[in-house]
């Protein structure tokens, strides 16, 4: 498994911590003010992304209801929270060798790959921009489910924030469901957070 | 400038220490000063089983029984709610915060009533089944989460080693 994190700071309180090590250094790296009552600790935060709309929707969610959580306030001087942005890319491409084609198509694949995750970050990230909040991005190669919870372990996350893809039941039996693995073995409260329905009558 | 939205937030509780546990990481981390949110605290009784007084040949104080069940079960309310209000007593000045109780089956009565209340968010522990227990018993927390419209949080037990 390979991890590769740029950390960006968004807002001018924060401070760009550029790491060329595993993710995990630069969380731990928040140390977050110890709670006294009144000053409440401000949460480190992973949102797990991939392409479809349904985590994006989950990102927006995230930032507009946990901004008041995660943002940091420079009237109380304090530190920040953290939103972190992971994104677990199947393996499997690495094992579709064309037979007698030469090394050019997997590498070809790999940088089709990479554009494409760096598309995705681009996006995520214009989702955060401007809202005061410390964000990084991880990148993950692996099982997605296995992988996200490896990763909420290692960055010590208080809250990790996923999309539903809405699978009935069957579907999901027969694929599984990233948010029900990680609902069960994450180490930290999990937020699941599903599509609004376009069919259905909303409230607003 | 920052709109204080008002939120409706849910926090399924029962007699587990779990759902102490998200009580009180939700009051933690879900109420940062100056916003306006509701916290509704959700407790749902199971069914009470129902004597038919017709086949109640057996039992010669028929009376008693139901009665001492629903007397069980009254306390059982007042012990949750009790255990509740010793978390969140610190944050009451700060926060509204509403009581419900509930009759039925918790996963549906749950659901229901994000519906009714027309929460914006959910807020349950988890019983931490293993594998077996959970397909045999069912999970409510992921029958909710699969299942009501909003987001929902589920708060583990926390390791301590933070």
């Amino acid at each position: 498994m390979e991890t590769y994190v740029d950390a960006i700071g968004a807002g001018d309180t924060a401070a760009t911590t550029t790491t060329s090590g595993a993710g995990d250094t630069a969380a731990k790296m928040m140390e977050t003010a110890t709670a006294a009552k009144p000053i409440k600790k401000k949460l480190k935060v992973m949102v797990a992304i991939d392409e479809s709309k349904n985590s994006f929707y989950a990102l927006e969610w995230a930032v507009e209801h946990l901004r008041d959580v995660i943002s940091a306030e420079p009237e109380t001087n304090q530190e920040g929270g953290l939103l972190t942005l992971v994104h677990v890319h199947p393996t499997y491409l690495q094992y579709i060798y064309p037979t007698g084609g030469t090394d050019s198509v997997p590498e070809s694949m790999r940088k089709a790959r990479e554009e494409n995750t760096t598309k995705l970050f681009t996006r995520a990230l214009e989702i955060c921009r401007g809202k005061m909040v410390k964000t990084e991005t991880m990148i993950i190669e692996g099982d997605a489910k296995e992988m996200i919870c490896q990763a909420v372990e290692q960055t010590h996350v208080d809250l990790l924030v996923v999309g539903s893809r809405g699978l009935g039941m069957i579907k999901r039996a027969l694929l599984g469901s990233v948010s029900d693995y990680c609902a069960q073995h994450a180490k930290c409260p999990i937020l699941i957070v599903r599509p609004p329905k376009e069919t259905s009558t909303s409230k607003q | 400038m920052e709109e204080i939205k008002e939120r409706k937030i849910v926090v399924a509780v029962d007699e587990s220490e779990e759902s102490m546990e998200a009580l009180s990481w939700s009051l933690d981390n879900l109420f940062p000063i100056g916003s306006n949110n509701t916290l509704t605290l959700l407790y749902v009784k199971p069914p009470l089983p129902v004597y038919s007084s017709l086949d109640a040949a057996g039992f010669i104080v028929a009376g008693d029984p139901v009665a001492a069940l629903e007397k069980y079960e009254h306390e059982l309310v007042e012990s949750v709610m009790a255990r509740s209000r010793t978390v969140y007593q610190d944050f009451e000045s700060d926060i509204n915060i509403e009581r419900r109780v509930g009759r039925g089956d918790a996963k549906e009565v749950i659901c229901n009533a994000v519906e009714k209340l027309r929460a914006d968010m959910l807020v349950m522990g988890t019983h931490d089944y293993g594998f077996f227990k959970r397909a045999l018993l069912g999970s409510v927390s992921q029958y909710c989460a699969k299942r009501v419209k909003c987001p929902v949080v589920i708060v583990k037990k926390q390791p301590q080693n933070i």
